[in-house]
């Protein structure tokens, strides 16, 4: 236990601090930024079990957060069902998208399958923004605020523990990833197909089930993301930037590492925050200001550390162990 | 089905109109997806950020026109040396240093590319739509019963030109032939002594100085907002891997194809569902040609 402890300081230390912050601190402001870290977070090592761990690298995953969103948004708005109903059947929409996607692009590898990704989320957008009957197109879904668990309209220590268990959940299934027979597999199918192939291993079998599971617990953060925030927007929940917004926090925290995208996640929003905070005062946009920042960021990142924070904590602590060996 | 909808010799017209349309707007995409090809097939990169040099192109028509009262076939011809060098820059800062990188690496500079340059004109010139209206927008030129304005003709003409033009380039000049060659074979290109980073460089300002006249040549034709290359370079994916990547005929041909797909989808559907059937076309095309319609050398080296 002591031991499995001390291997995991990190998750210790972030899901800890997280855990212990709601007790001394009641504002609203900061619980606010520590449940989108969390969430944020939770998002990326979804992307991250198909994008890290099985290497199917997706520009497209916003398909999935929508589907999440819309589904929770749709039935409570439409047959004012709970959005733990909303929630099943997004995962349920979302197994079957991700399935479709992961089966169908199989044989695609690199730049082919992101594009493929790209395109189904750009299908999926066009519809919710164009079915106005059902959809209510591009004006977008306002979520009723009703408190209570059942209904999620909590108060914000409230959704910082939801979210929380959300983050430690994903966490745990990728640290599971690291360390079983599956997620050994996975990475010898990422590292060479052919490889894999030649040694049994079923590696177009084991991607769609990546690509699958990634889908259904991508699913289930944009329900979530629905109910806190509460408003459905088809130009956001199935944009390519949120998207490129999952593989984001990954890359930059470390893909295929269990911890990466929480790093990414906390690195990542809380610099949104500050400069939410810094340039509310500009005109035009400080929407359009930290996603140059974004963009800048994670150009140079894939260049430098394309192993991410995580990598290069790896990297250093190499290095200081062959220092004092 | 709606019975004005229905095609028979009393619509004649109609088809004559589409059939028009079609080819017209195939030669403007084939000129966004030459640049994109050729970036594709030399340097094997898919340029995520494609769009929005076209986006800077219709930015750099809109500003001529409404702050210096250009024309936009004025401007052209100081657009292509201008995004030649653009591109020759991005590819010194940007894309030099990740070009014997992994997949993921390249993807995600040029996807990193796209965000900071979308926003960034989101900050400058904010959100709002603009269009261009020179006189040549305005003036109707009648084919055969079907009518177009002048600014969509001469800009399939001189889409259709710089296309050719290009294509003359790859196959009758020397360095067009050192392009190809280290398309088909880095390693041995560099055997025979061929720099291939120039060619590289070289491949990327082609791109970009295609696609920013494209950008150009269109101002007249579509709103100018920051991501107002989105839809064009989401197609030009289609066209490009319809076509085989590299190929500029290729190219062509899944422009028109393309294009077809987008005028009859919305002739018998309706504009607003327009973009849905070749993303759908796309996935298609994706998952049982790959390779494109007419097979392609050297798509297995990006995984195909």
């Amino acid at each position: 236990m002591a031991r499995a402890l001390a291997r995991h300081w990190g998750a210790l230390l972030v899901f800890g601090a997280a855990a212990l912050i709601p007790i001394v601190v009641r504002d609203a402001y900061f619980l606010d930024s520590l449940v989108l870290i969390l969430l944020w977070g939770a998002l990326s090592a979804a992307w991250n079990v198909a994008g890290g761990y099985a290497g199917q690298v997706s520009i497209g995953h916003a398909s999935f957060f929508g589907i999440g969103a819309y589904s929770a948004a749709l039935l409570a708005t439409r047959w004012q069902q709970s959005p733990w109903i909303g929630m099943l059947v997004g995962i349920t929409l979302s197994l079957a998208a991700g399935a479709a996607i992961g089966y169908l692009s199989n044989r695609l590898k690199g730049p082919y399958f992101a594009l493929s990704t790209i395109a189904f989320s750009q299908v999926l957008l066009i519809v919710a923004s164009r079915w106005r009957g059902f959809t209510s197109g591009s004006e977008g879904i306002p979520v009723p605020f009703r408190p209570g668990f059942a209904t999620l309209g909590l108060g914000h220590v409230a959704w910082v523990y939801l979210a929380l268990v959300v983050a430690v959940l994903y966490w745990a299934v990728e640290l599971w990833l690291e360390h079983s027979r599956f997620g050994y597999r996975l990475a010898g199918v990422r590292e060479d197909e052919d490889a894999a192939q030649a040694l049994g291993i079923p590696a177009r079998r084991l991607k769609v089930i990546a690509v699958t599971a990634s889908a259904a617990l991508t699913s289930v953060c944009g329900t979530l993301w629905a109910q806190y925030v509460g408003f459905v927007d088809p130009f956001y929940v199935f944009s390519v930037d949120l998207s490129v917004r999952f593989a984001l926090n990954a890359i930059i925290g470390g893909m295929g590492t269990a911890l990466g995208p929480f790093l990414g996640s906390i690195l990542i929003t809380s610099l949104e925050t500050y400069l939410r905070a810094t340039l509310s005062g500009v005109k035009s946009g400080f929407t359009g200001i930290y996603l140059i920042v974004y963009g800048v960021v994670l150009i140079l990142v894939v260049r430098f550390v394309p192993d991410g924070l995580a990598g290069l904590a790896a990297r250093l602590r190499g290095r200081w162990a062959r220092a004092h060996a | 089905m709606d019975p004005a909808r229905r095609l028979g010799l009393a619509q004649i017209d109609v088809v004559a109109q589409l059939g028009v349309s079609t080819v017209l707007l195939g030669g403007i995409y084939a000129l966004i997806a030459v640049g994109l090809t050729l970036i594709f097939g030399i340097m094997r990169v898919v340029n995520f950020a494609h769009g929005e040099f076209l986006m800077l192109g219709m930015y750099l028509g809109f500003f001529a026109f409404t702050l210096l009262g250009l024309d936009p076939w004025f401007v052209l011809f100081v657009s292509i040396p201008l995004f030649f060098v653009v591109g020759a820059l991005t590819y010194a800062v940007v894309m030099k240093g990740v070009i014997h990188a992994s997949h993921n690496v390249q993807i995600f500079t040029t996807v990193g590319l796209s965000t900071a340059l979308q926003n960034l004109a989101l900050v400058l010139w904010s959100g709002d739509f603009h269009t261009v209206r020179p006189w040549h927008a305005l003036t109707p030129v009648r084919v055969a019963g079907t009518a177009f304005n002048l600014s969509q003709v001469v800009a399939f003409v001189v889409a259709i030109g710089l296309t050719v033009l290009l294509f003359a380039f790859m196959r009758w000049t020397h360095t067009g032939r050192v392009m190809r060659a280290t398309a088909q074979d880095r390693e041995a290109a560099i055997l025979m002594g061929i720099d291939t980073n120039r060619v590289y460089g070289l491949s990327f300002a082609i791109g970009i100085a295609c696609v920013g006249a494209a950008g150009v040549l269109i101002s007249p034709l579509y709103a100018v907002y920051p991501t107002a290359g989105l839809q064009f370079v989401l197609l030009s994916y289609v066209v490009v891997v319809l076509g085989g990547l590299g190929d500029i005929r290729g190219a062509l041909i899944g422009s028109l194809i393309v294009a077809a797909v987008e005028v009859g989808g919305s002739y018998r559907f309706g504009t607003a569902w327009k973009e849905i059937f070749y993303f759908l076309l796309f996935i298609g095309v994706l998952v049982f040609r790959p390779a494109g319609l007419f097979g392609q050398r050297g798509a297995e080296t990006l995984g195909v």
